[in-house]
């Protein structure tokens, strides 16, 4: 896709929503408490609202603009929509519900087919059940399926996370990482969790009462010192990209390799849903690594990393310290340890923690 | 001897089965016809918010509660003869509806309309417009989305009014007896057959037969209807 630009002003019923920004491929976050403007700007970009000023475009393609009343109905903007409760409608089963759109689509632009689908999302088996039959992660895997049938430039995700159970929660994430690595399509993700946000992508935007505050990478985000208030709540973590070396039937390998050496990690645990040479999100809580002046050397802890403080940022009783050690870590310190230490920016410093504060979160 | 005195007893004159037929008829044809317009105002009433909305509701459920002879009579006087549409009719195309097969349709329709109408409004209020809006980013327009999603999960509404409409047919007599007339053959649907009977005497049997068929009739399509609601609606429309 070519990028999605917004510049939209948009009020209902005392909520006034003033948004502009830019979107490009890949996977963008939109991070917001309940009711900051998260779903009505999925639900303008999508055309099932219309802006009261601006515009809405895609590279050149004009969506909305308000000067010349422009309005392009929601059914012809090729933009997919999974609604939070799914929506699959309940007089068809799963295929009929799939294959909705690939009328309206003539063949020879049909960007994937109904068996590139399921297999991608791995919904064989539910082709002739009816929707109140699944599971809320299947329906969700559905309405996934149904919109990629519609050949979207872009797909819109409306709070992927909240309709399942906890524990089932983040299955969704290799499947939306997926999508958009095989088929090139960017993905808009609308939440209300960081956490579960951060391992889908570190690309974000963050929305406080219909307005933007901030977009960008989720550690620059954090150095603006915009982040933390916000990410105090849900709690910090650091998210690390790795490379799956190795799936075996019952256990994996990941590593990490930075220029001052790699991080390897060994889960006995089957991997599902990924293959050999993907990227997978690791976190690691700030508060597990500990900083040490010099290389440890009489100590349990492997993972020692090397690297630079980039920045020391006090907020309330907490330190925080932005360390770059071939990426950027984030360790949460006592202001008692800073001035022990004496920690200052430009600082060479050893990043400690224990293989088993990695968490995988597939 | 008990029993072939019965079947006896149950051997329909012609008149009689004339009622019978024509009162399945017209209320078949009724019902039928009235299904366009209660999906178009049932859905109109479920789906679009305005101010006067109270006065068009009011104005349909108006057979509801008139006495039917007036409804009879209002219909007379707009597609009667000398009426204001019916004279119209009559110079232009030489159509002449009162006293008329047509006119006993017309009738029923216009009686049976406000419960289809209800029947419809009430199944798509229950459909969540959410599915609609999902149809929308799939591709599909305002009608497609209407007879892909709204109509088939209206399906209970659909026919339950289309029943309802069919029984109130069945019974109606006021408004039929003065815009069709009571012409054997041709109008004399089975209530106004049974009327006839009722007024001449001598003709008792007649009556009681007529009588019994009509209880039929109607418990027939009430039970069913109940039986196909509630059929229908134990599919819950939750995704």
């Amino acid at each position: 896709m070519t990028t999605l630009s917004i510049d939209i002003k948009w009020s209902r019923d005392n909520f006034n929503l003033d948004m502009k920004a830019n979107f490009s491929d890949g996977i963008t976050g939109i991070f917001g408490a309940s009711g900051a403007g998260k779903s009505s700007l999925l639900q303008l970009i999508a055309g099932l609202e219309k802006p009261d000023k601006g515009q809405i475009a895609i590279g050149n393609d004009v969506l909305d603009n308000c000067e010349t009343k422009q309005f392009t109905p929601a059914h012809k903007r090729k933009i997919g929509y999974v609604f939070q409760e799914g929506r699959l409608f309940p007089h068809m089963n799963v295929q009929q519900n799939l294959l909705f759109a690939t009328r309206y689509i003539r063949e020879n632009k049909q960007q994937i087919s109904l068996d590139e689908v399921v297999k991608l999302l791995e919904i064989g088996s539910l082709l002739k059940k009816l929707p109140k039959q699944l599971s809320g992660g299947e329906k969700q895997r559905v309405a996934i399926g149904r919109s990629l049938l519609s050949s979207p430039r872009l797909l819109l995700m409306d709070e992927p996370f909240s309709a399942l159970d906890t524990s089932l929660r983040r299955q969704i994430i290799p499947y939306l990482i997926k999508i958009n690595q095989k088929l090139k399509l960017p993905i808009l993700v609308v939440s209300h969790d960081l956490p579960d946000l951060l391992n889908l992508s570190q690309k974000l935007l963050l929305v406080k009462n219909g307005q933007i505050i901030a977009q960008g990478n989720y550690l620059d985000l954090i150095e603006q010192d915009l982040l933390i208030n916000i990410m105090e709540e849900s709690g910090l973590n650091n998210m690390i990209s790795f490379r799956i070396e190795r799936i075996e039937t019952d256990y994996f390998e990941l590593s990490k390799t930075t220029p001052k050496g790699q991080i390897r990690i060994k889960r006995n645990k089957k991997l599902q849903h990924f293959e050999k040479g993907d990227e997978i999100n690791v976190s690691l809580r700030p508060e597990d690594i500990a900083i040490a002046l010099n290389q440890v050397k009489d100590v349990s802890i492997r993972n020692q990393l090397e690297g630079t403080i980039l920045q020391i940022i006090k907020h309330g009783n907490q330190t925080y310290c932005l360390v770059d050690v071939g990426f950027k870590l984030l360790v949460t310190i006592t202001e008692t340890s800073r001035q022990s230490l004496k920690l200052f920016q430009g600082e060479t410093v050893w990043c400690l923690f224990k293989s088993m504060a990695l968490k995988v979160n597939v | 001897m008990l029993l072939s005195s019965m079947t006896n007893y149950f051997e329909f004159t012609n008149t009689e089965w004339e009622a019978i037929t024509l009162s399945l008829q017209v209320a078949f044809w009724s019902a039928l016809l009235c299904l366009p317009f209660a999906i178009f105002t049932g859905w109109f009433l479920a789906r679009r918010k305005f101010k006067a909305k109270f006065l068009l509701e009011g104005f349909i459920n108006l057979p509801l509660v008139l006495p039917p002879v007036a409804t009879g009579f209002i219909l007379l006087l707009l597609l009667g003869r000398n009426g204001l549409i019916g004279q119209f009719l009559d110079e232009i195309f030489e159509i002449k509806i009162a006293f008329s097969y047509y006119a006993a349709v017309i009738a029923s329709m216009i009686v049976a309309f406000p419960l289809s109408v209800r029947s419809m409004r009430l199944s798509i209020e229950m459909i969540d417009p959410a599915y609609e809006e999902a149809a929308k980013t799939l591709g599909a327009n305002r009608w497609q989305s209407f007879f892909r999603i709204t109509l088939p999960l209206a399906l209970p509404g659909l026919i339950s009014g289309f029943i309802l409409a069919f029984a109130r047919s069945l019974g109606e007599f006021g408004a039929t007896i003065i815009f069709a007339g009571n012409i054997a053959g041709e109008t004399q649907t089975l209530p106004l057959a049974l009327y006839s009977a009722i007024q001449v005497p001598g003709q008792e049997t007649t009556a009681f037969r007529l009588l019994i068929i009509a209880v039929l009739f109607s418990f027939v399509a009430m039970a069913g209807s109940e039986l196909l609601v509630k059929k229908l609606h134990h599919r819950k429309h939750k995704a």
